[in-house]
């Protein structure tokens, strides 16, 4: 603003010379913060302090004639009326909130242990939940239920109380906790030694990838999967000092969440090539990473699709936080940068305010889409509104032939669009997803994440689920990757990889729990799976133990195996991959033999990219607490990363490797390297 | 170290590096580390006193002030969590604290510090720019509270509209507002 002119007097504020602090006063202050600190750290230990008779003081006039009857009515009115309305209320939240998801992929993948919601997950959060609302509500209620007399006698044996004075404490108490920034800590009761994991978001809970006998299945099948949100989600944990728990940590969304230097296929029939090598396990020198990279299609510049975007957005109290809606207002300007005359957009709002904010409008036409933007307002509960509806609705009305229709939902974990039921909604999405209108869901803030929702949902609808923690992740997600999650060139991607018992003993996936599918279902054309969109690129790793290595986990079978192998030597496994052009409904395939050609001896002589895929690979196995995550140490997993770096234009992998080191300081290494 | 063409990536490194140990001592202070909230409150004496200094213009109000942000965030850095960043955090007890001793001188009815023109802190050198600096410091300090704060985190403390909007909790066009009442009030002097 105006702080760069010329000769503004107010710039010479910034040339003040302060004279430094006195070194006693210095040390006084120190001294009296540490004992201010002890002070609380000792405060926390000790019970809460109250009112000894453990009620509340009604009043600080003593009535010489008992309590007069006023008194009593407006706290047994008030208990009457909570007691009326918690049950009505708590029915609301049952019959409107989608806290209880089942799964989130139910119909595309096998049933693996993945796909049943755990119970557990609530559970353990229960504690949390009510200790953070236990000061509020049922204090007060409690204390005055009592019975008349009972609340009378109390009245008399309670000593008479000093009148001028009592108010005093009181208020100073109440302006000590308006100095400080209040939104920014729970009271103190709540202040516990162990920092509190922020509770309520809401993760699919899996198990890891089983180690597998080629002997006893050979052929293993997945889903390709372009999100990232687990990423930004664990960075964003981490970089507030909390380790992300178990279920929050999907390797192959980190793994992915980096650009790779794959060549790309030149051609929009076949849109992707892979990239196949073989090189050492880093955490394990008996096995080696099988590493699957491809890259769709980059199509030339000049060619500009319309897309018509409909943004549905959440505008509940909980959104006006400077990390969700602000955030979302301050990324949209960059997207606008990015679309050109022949995309619309279009903004409907959800929960608080509901309604169309913008009817489709030319994305050039930017002073209109960013006066609607601002007067978004997040405030009120949720309305019951058909928001979905209604976004999907203006999606039809306004659809391109031969572009990107797409919703896009912004949200802080409230998926009350209008339909209630979790399977009704994915249904309806699934059903437009087949009409042409895909979904994407934009995750923000934390606390109230409905994580899992959003994997299903973006699953379901073919689209991306995104997690924005900052500024710079929105810049990553809506402007550098646009390209990629506006405009998809294959879908129902499938990889089928079939390993060579003559070569590989056994394997192990790394990453895709959520994305497994049977072996039948690859050829399967109904199955739905992941799309992929221009530019992106994808990376799946297989720990795999060659045969002869001894380093078997599993003994071999006493009586031998009964088939004879069909014996191909120098081939280790197999890829099948399964694609659909955007248009058609018929898949293609593409097969690759995996040869001795493509191994590395050395993880050395491995590109920059694998060796930063496989330090990724390493982390987010130790930081989910892996059975085979090996002895790694995280010193030498960011050597790792760092040795495969490479240019790193964009910056993310130094941020990785200060990912690591944080990482470090919270869950330090149990026993210090031997070398 | 790879000095490939990421320069810029090299510098924000050192950046985030001075971050990272801040943010794991705080980590390490709200789960009751004694030491780390010590080395924690070292770090940040100076800035918190420069601060103080600036609001207030006397280096006795500014130590005051200091003493109180540090007991303040001795109480206070169990609750603290990381909403948003810890320096601006750090800026808003600090707002606090002067506000409230002004507050206080207030209602003793002392003013003496807003009228003293030349204080013994400054240096005799340049008495006559100090002069008319004088007279826009002491203008800028007796500004109304918000305006006040708003100039100063903005060209005092040189800090971006967006950064001084999160310290005073109130929206970045808000803080601009702010910024052109003061200087409508201030025009006679500028």
């Amino acid at each position: 603003m105006s702080n760069d002119m010329p000769g503004d007097p107010l710039n010479r504020l910034k040339d003040t010379s302060v004279p430094p602090a006195r070194a006693e006063a210095r040390q006084a202050a120190l001294a009296a913060g540490m004992a201010a600190f002890e002070n609380s750290a000792a405060k926390t230990v000790n019970a809460p302090k109250g009112n000894p008779w453990g009620r509340r003081l009604k009043s600080i006039i003593n009535f010489p004639g008992g309590k007069t009857i006023m008194d009593m009515r407006l706290p047994i009115g008030t208990a009457a009326i909570a007691l009326l309305v918690l049950p009505l209320g708590y029915q609301l939240y049952l019959t409107t909130s989608m806290t209880q998801v089942p799964s989130p992929i139910s119909e595309t993948t096998a049933p693996a242990p993945a796909q049943v919601p755990p119970p557990r997950q609530d559970l353990a959060k229960q504690p949390q939940d009510s200790r953070t609302q236990a000061p509020a509500a049922p204090e007060p209620l409690e204390s005055e239920i009592g019975t008349a007399a009972d609340s009378a006698a109390m009245m008399e044996s309670m000593p008479a109380p000093p009148p001028p004075v009592a108010p005093a404490p009181m208020l100073s108490q109440g302006g000590a906790a308006m100095e400080v920034p209040t939104t920014s800590f729970a009271p103190m009761s709540d202040m516990v030694v162990v920092p509190p994991l922020p509770a309520g978001d809401q993760f699919t809970s899996f198990e890891e990838q089983r180690l597998k006998l080629v002997a006893e299945e050979p052929v293993s099948t997945f889903s390709i999967d372009v999100d990232t949100a687990s990423y930004s989600y664990m960075r964003s944990m981490l970089e507030d000092g909390f380790l992300p728990e178990p279920d929050a940590v999907r390797i192959e969304e980190m793994i992915n969440y980096f650009p790779y230097d794959y060549p790309a296929a030149q051609d929009a029939a076949v849109p992707f090539q892979p990239t196949i090598a073989i090189y050492p396990t880093p955490w394990n020198t008996r096995t080696q990473l099988l590493q699957i990279g491809i890259k769709g299609h980059v199509p030339p510049a000049g060619e500009d699709k319309p897309a018509n975007l409909v943004f549905l957005i959440d505008t509940s109290g909980s959104m006006d936080e400077p990390d969700k809606l602000p955030l979302l207002k301050r990324a949209f300007a960059l997207l606008l940068d990015q679309l050109s005359a022949n995309d619309t957009i279009s903004i409907v709002t959800y929960a608080g305010s509901a309604g169309v904010a913008l009817e489709p409008t030319a994305a050039t036409n930017k002073a209109t889409i960013l006066q609607a933007l601002d007067n978004l307002w997040a405030g009120g509960s949720t309305a019951g509104a058909d928001g979905i509806e209604l976004a999907y609705r203006l999606a039809e009305q306004h659809k391109v032939a031969d572009g990107t229709n797409r919703v896009i939902l912004a949200t802080d974990g409230d998926f009350n669009v209008g339909i209630e039921d979790p399977e009704q909604l994915e249904d309806f999405i699934k059903a437009r997803r087949d009409s042409g209108i895909t979904l994407s869901v934009l995750g923000f803030g934390r606390g109230n994440l409905g994580d899992d929702t959003m994997q299903a949902l973006a699953q379901n609808g073919n689209g991306n689920a995104s997690y924005i923690s900052d500024f710079r992740e929105a810049q990553k997600v809506l402007v550098q990757e646009i390209g990629g999650t506006l405009e998809m060139i294959a879908k129902d991607v499938k990889i089928q990889v079939e390993f060579n018992p003559a070569m590989v003993s056994e394997y192990r996936l790394i990453g895709y729990e959520t994305r497994a599918l049977n072996r039948e279902d690859f050829n399967n054309d109904k199955v739905d799976a992941g799309d992929i969109g221009a530019g992106h690129s994808v990376t799946a790793l297989y720990e795999i133990t060659p045969v002869g290595s001894g380093g078997e986990l599993v003994d071999p079978l006493r009586y031998g195996s009964a088939s004879q192998p069909i014996a191909r030597s120098g081939e280790w496994a197999f890829l099948r991959l399964r694609y659909k052009l955007p248009q058609s409904e018929v898949s293609q395939l593409i097969e690759q033999p995996i040869t001795s050609d493509m191994v590395h001896s050395d993880i050395a002589q491995a590109s920059d990219d694998m060796r930063f895929a496989a330090a990724i690979a390493a982390f987010g196995q130790k930081l989910r607490g892996s059975n085979y995550s090996g002895e790694m140490s995280w010193d030498a997993i960011a050597a790792l990363a760092r040795s495969g770096r490479g240019t790193d234009e964009s910056g993310y992998r130094n941020e990785f490797l200060q990912l690591v080191q944080t990482a470090k300081a919270l869950k330090p290494d149990a026993v210090p390297a031997v070398n | 170290m790879v000095h490939a063409p990421a320069m810029d990536g090299t510098a924000a490194e050192t950046i985030d590096h001075a971050q990272a140990i801040t943010q794991a001592l705080v980590v390490r202070a709200r789960n009751g580390d004694g030491q780390a909230f010590a080395l924690l409150l070292e770090q940040h004496y100076e800035r918190i006193y420069r601060t103080a200094w600036k609001w207030c213009g006397n280096g006795d109000d500014a130590e005051d002030v200091a003493q109180d942000v540090c007991i303040k965030l001795g109480q206070a850095i169990a609750g603290f969590d990381g909403r948003s960043a810890f320096s601006s955090w750090v800026y808003r007890i600090t707002l606090n604290a002067v506000r409230d001793l002004q507050r206080s001188r207030q209602r003793r009815g002392r003013h003496v510090d807003a009228l003293r023109q030349i204080t013994p802190d400054e240096h005799p050198a340049d008495q006559e720019e100090a002069a008319t600096s004088k007279q826009l410091w002491a203008a800028v300090r007796r500004l109304p509270e918000k305006q006040r704060d708003a100039v100063l985190l903005v060209y005092a403390e040189e800090l971006s509209h967006a950064a001084a909007a999160e310290i005073m909790n109130i929206k970045e066009a808000t803080v601009s507002f702010h910024v052109h009442e003061a200087r409508k009030t201030l025009r006679g002097l500028l």
